[in-house]
């Protein structure tokens, strides 16, 4: 806390989120080495130190398998923005998708977090545009909230740059 | 607790013993059973053989009979398969309940290890409290050297400061100096350009003079031209007034010819005269021979009338005689013509003619008589008249001659005078003429002379004008000559002097140029030098900001360290002085503790003799645990054995199914209607055969699920137990195990660990495994990263860590202190106040 306050520049502390097998690891490791990493289902978290347009961001990549999901929780505090990865090709979990993002939002400690959503997978031929993926997760109805959504595609690395940018600039004006 | 898992395994191995009993009880009549059926299939087959044409009737009722005790005997079989089910059952709740131990005493290890991982933690923090108490002297060291590298530096710094102000200053200068040179440069670019454009307009203005002369030039050999013209005309007009002249000359020539003729014809007129004069004396005499002649012509005139009245006499005697003979004849012829009347009527005709011709003849005699006469006559008078005729002729002759020689004279002088008049009136025509003439030539000569005196008024009055012209032009010409050579002259003077004027300007230029470029050259090689200058500079300057950066980041870095440093030692001075204060007490306390020291150095040996009887302990354990692993495998073997029986019975059931089908072709074959009930019968035993079978295959897979999962934990307890065994050493004479158990217990028995609460739906026992596998691989990993993550990532991780080793508020709050005093510099070791007591604060409901 000396430090941070001494040097000025505090590490932004992000969360990505989302149900298991959405992409999250790989787009943890696309941002933070730039390529496509071969990943298993992650048990635990990961967590790296992502560099973007000069700002540090700790980004947390928690797991997300259904037993292991309510340890989300423990890891809220101090977030500055959560990005929540959706398997856009992923429709018959899109609702348990929906009440894990409702659920997490309606945490105390992530009142001030921003969400980013990445409709992820968006080059498999099934997947959902980026604006029924915000409707089927009620996005529109949210209050109180800055989000935006995305369509991103972790394998292609498309998308992630624009997110990245958008946060980026979201998080500067919140400062 | 070895104990009462020694107790367990020997209550399960009993349990064994009795069940395997029962079982190999059970396993007899079934090899018996088998026997059986295949004796009476194969005695069935024989009757078959031997005889199944002959005796089928009496047959069907033993067959029937045998079927019936067949069934009677499977019956008993499936009674026996009941039993052994039941067995396996029973098998299986001990190895739950088996199971379910060993959990809790895996979980009551877990909370050994954590336990004794916080007492470490603690000790381990003292440690740190003292390090820390070394470290404040090295501090209080360390400040007074950095206090000197401060002064140091910020004396390196004022110099610098200086440096960087003269630096600043003499770029300053050199942007100053490049400004000026720029300027300078631009200025001389500019007079040079102004300097080019008025040459460009002398040159200019020179072309347009020189435009000017040539059109003058022009304009004067256009003068020229016409004043060879003009000469030309001239020329001709002297060369006209030559023969003007020559003309004139001829002229009084021919005047003076007509004068000499004139006076020739006025001599010729007074021959003329004289002659005329002459031609009337002439005249006069003539007309007096004329008038002589004329008299003599009168006379003979005269004459002639005389001559002319005697012929005429003589004419009228002639006449008058010639009228007697006429009158005479004309009586003679009437005598012959009355004489023939009478011959003719007197004589009857002869004697009256002979009368008539005698009277005839009588008259012509008389005739011829009177003729002769009358010729006479005649003859005489012819002869008078012709003499009197050529005295008349004569006369006339004469006459004539006379006549002709006056005629002749009057011709002549006639001619003459027509001659002369003739001449005369030529003479004086030609006076005339010649006076016309004289006068015609006069006029003429005179309008000659009046038209060459004209002439000679206009060619003078046309020499003089023209001269006059070509006096004005020829001035005129030479005015403008003059002034096109003054105009020359003053644009050649002019262009001379702005020659000399540009050559001036351009050797001025050039000179300000030779200059500027002198100076250029002075200003480039100063610029040169400047920049060199500049380049050292900044190289200079680059070095000494990146020295000065460096300096600037080691005196942030120290500015830092001394605002910490300050920071530190103003808490360290407060510190200090409650330390100085605390140490006094401490000192007190310190030798109070040595003695306590001796006293726990005692227990530890003590405390090592508990240890070797642990070794002891551990090795019992390993034992035991040799035990379980025997008990495993044969649990494995019953398993194997389980499974064998499963399949036999399977076969069996096939076999049995087969010959059921066997013969139930055969009753169909041999009497449908009869065994359709008790094969509908059979197929339903069968079915529940089949079911029970089914059934029984899922309570083995389960079976076989616990059992790996039994071996898992056991490796698992396996691995853990000589570490947790070493780390809980110090802790375990503190004798909590006890006191801890029950909680553990009650941990244990709930289904999983606060989250998986959520999940109630979670029963089934494999998933539970799985989930709790899950959790435990979440656990492992996130203590993992716990420990070997930076503390900021750590002090995250604490929430995580204390819901997932449900640590109290207390524990969790001392994790956090302990990891906030890691992180800062300063700041006491948080007190363990209530830790690692989980007994005293019994909060399990903390742990939900």
């Amino acid at each position: 806390i000396l430090f941070s306050g001494l040097f000025g520049t505090r590490e932004m502390r992000i969360l990505i989120l989302g149900l298991d097998g959405a992409g999250k690891t790989t787009i943890l490791y696309r941002l933070q080495v730039g390529e496509v990493v071969t990943t298993i289902p992650t048990i635990g978290f990961n967590v790296e130190t992502v560099t973007y347009k000069n700002l540090k961001f700790q980004v947390w990549d928690l797991g997300g398998q259904t037993s292991i999901r309510p340890y989300w929780r423990c890891y809220y505090s101090n977030t500055d923005a959560v990005i929540y990865v959706v398997d856009s090709s992923d429709r018959d979990r899109m609702g348990i998708s929906k009440s894990e993002l409702v659920a997490m939002l309606e945490e105390e400690e992530l009142k001030k977090a921003i969400l980013v959503v990445f409709a992820n997978k968006q080059d498999m031929e099934q997947a959902m545009t980026p604006t029924e993926v915000a409707n089927s997760l009620g996005l529109p109805a949210l209050k109180d909230r800055k989000w935006q959504i995305f369509k991103t595609s972790a394998t292609k690395g498309t998308g992630l740059d624009e997110a990245m940018e958008w946060l980026v600039e979201a998080l500067k004006s919140r400062q | 607790m070895f104990a009462k898992l020694k107790k367990k395994i020997a209550e399960e191995a009993a349990s064994t013993t009795s069940t395997s009993t029962p079982r190999t009880g059970g396993r007899m009549p079934r090899s018996m059973s088998k026997e059986s059926i295949t004796s009476v299939g194969a005695d069935s087959g024989d009757d078959f053989a031997s005889d199944g044409s002959s005796s089928r009737g009496d047959d069907l009722s033993s067959q029937i009979l045998r079927r019936n005790d067949q069934i009677r005997k499977l019956e008993a079989k499936l009674s026996d398969y009941a039993e052994q089910l039941r067995l396996l059952q029973k098998t299986k709740d001990k190895l739950e309940v088996a199971l379910e131990k060993h959990q809790d005493s895996s979980m009551r290890k877990l909370q050994e290890q954590n336990e004794a991982y916080q007492s470490n933690r603690a000790k381990m923090a003292e440690g740190m409290a003292l390090a820390l108490d070394k470290k404040d002297q090295e501090w209080m060291e360390k400040m007074a050297s950095l206090e000197q590298e401060k002064a140091s530096l910020s004396a390196r710094l004022a110099e610098m400061t200086e440096q960087s102000l003269s630096l600043f200053q003499k770029r300053d200068d050199l942007d100053e100096l490049e400004g000026f040179q720029q300027q300078e440069l631009a200025k001389v670019k500019h007079m040079l350009l102004r300097r080019e454009e008025q040459l460009g307009q002398r040159e200019r203005e020179l072309q347009q003079k020189e435009g000017q002369l040539q059109t003058a030039r022009s304009s004067l050999a256009e003068a020229q031209a016409k004043l060879h013209r003009l000469d030309g005309e001239h020329q001709e007009n002297c060369r006209i007034n030559e023969q003007l002249q020559a003309e004139r000359q001829d002229l009084l020539r021919v005047r003076d010819q007509s004068e000499q003729k004139v006076g020739e014809l006025e001599a010729r007129s007074r021959d003329l005269q004289e002659l005329i004069q002459q031609v009337s004396e002439d005249f006069q005499q003539s007309q007096k021979k004329a008038q002589d002649l004329e008299s003599s012509l009168n006379s003979l005139q005269t004459e002639h009338e005389e001559l002319q009245l005697e012929h005429e006499q003589h004419k009228q005697k002639a006449a008058v005689r010639e009228e007697e003979r006429e009158c005479v004849l004309s009586e003679l012829q009437e005598k012959v013509s009355s004489l023939e009347r009478r011959l003719e009527g007197n004589l009857s005709q002869d004697e009256h003619l002979q009368e008539l011709l005698k009277e005839k003849s009588s008259v012509e005699q008389r005739l011829e008589e009177v003729r002769v006469e009358l010729l006479q006559e005649r003859s005489s008078h012819a002869d008078t008249v012709s003499s009197l005729e050529a005295q008349t002729s004569r006369l006339n002759g004469s006459v004539a001659e006379l006549q002709m020689l006056l005629r002749h004279k009057d011709d002549s002088s006639k001619a003459y005078r027509e001659r002369t008049d003739a001449q005369i009136s030529s003479l004086e025509q030609q006076v005339d003429e010649f006076t016309r003439k004289l006068r015609s030539a006069e006029r003429q000569l005179a309008d000659s002379e009046a038209h060459v005196q004209t002439l000679q008024e206009g060619w003078v009055e046309e020499r003089e004008r023209l001269q006059q012209q070509v006096g004005s032009q020829r001035q005129r010409g030479l005015e403008r000559c003059g002034q096109l050579e003054e105009q020359l002259g003053v644009l050649r003077r002019q262009r001379d002097a702005e020659n000399a004027a540009s050559q001036a300007a351009l050797t001025e230029l050039e000179d300000e140029k030779t200059e500027l470029l002198q100076r250029q050259e002075d200003a480039e090689v100063r610029l040169h030098t400047i920049a060199q200058e500049l380049e050292q500079a900044r190289a200079e300057l680059s070095s000494r900001q990146t020295v000065s950066v460096e300096i600037a980041k080691a005196l942030e870095d120290t500015r830092r360290q001394k605002e910490e440093l300050q920071i530190q030692v103003g808490e360290m001075f407060t510190t200090q002085q409650v330390l100085q204060e605390d140490a006094s007490k401490l000192s007190d306390q310190l030798q109070a503790k040595h003695t306590e020291i001796q006293v726990l150095k005692e227990v530890l040996q003590a405390a090592r003799g508990d240890v070797d009887q642990l070794k002891a302990d551990a090795a019992d354990r390993e034992q035991v645990m040799s035990s379980l692993r025997q008990e495993v495998v044969s649990q494995t073997e019953q398993l194997d054995s389980c499974q064998s029986r499963v399949l036999d019975l399977e076969g069996e059931l096939e076999s049995l199914s087969e010959q059921l089908q066997t013969s139930e072709v055969c009753d169909e074959e041999q009497n449908g209607a009869v065994t359709v009930d008790d094969l509908d019968h059979l197929q339903k035993v069968n079915r529940d055969l089949e079911l029970q079978l089914s059934d029984k295959n899922k309570t083995i897979k389960q079976l076989q699920q616990r059992l790996a999962e039994l071996k898992r934990t056991l490796q698992k307890e396996l691995k853990l137990k000589p570490e947790s065994e070493a780390d809980c050493r110090p802790q375990e004479n503190r004798g909590e195990r006890q006191d801890d158990r029950p909680n553990q217990d009650t941990a244990a028995t709930a289904p999983g660990p606060g989250p998986v609460t959520q999940n109630t739906t979670v029963i089934n026992s494999a998933d539970l495994t799985d989930t709790r596998e899950i959790n435990f691989e979440y656990l492992k990993h996130v203590v993992l990263k716990f420990m070997s993550s930076r503390e900021a990532e750590a002090y995250q991780l604490i929430r995580a860590v204390s819901v997932l080793l449900r640590f109290t508020r207390e524990e969790e709050d001392l994790l956090k202190q302990t990891l906030e005093y890691k992180m800062s510099w300063f700041g006491s070791k948080p007190a363990p106040k209530g830790i690692a007591r989980p007994s005293i604060s019994g909060a399990t409901d903390h742990w939900s």
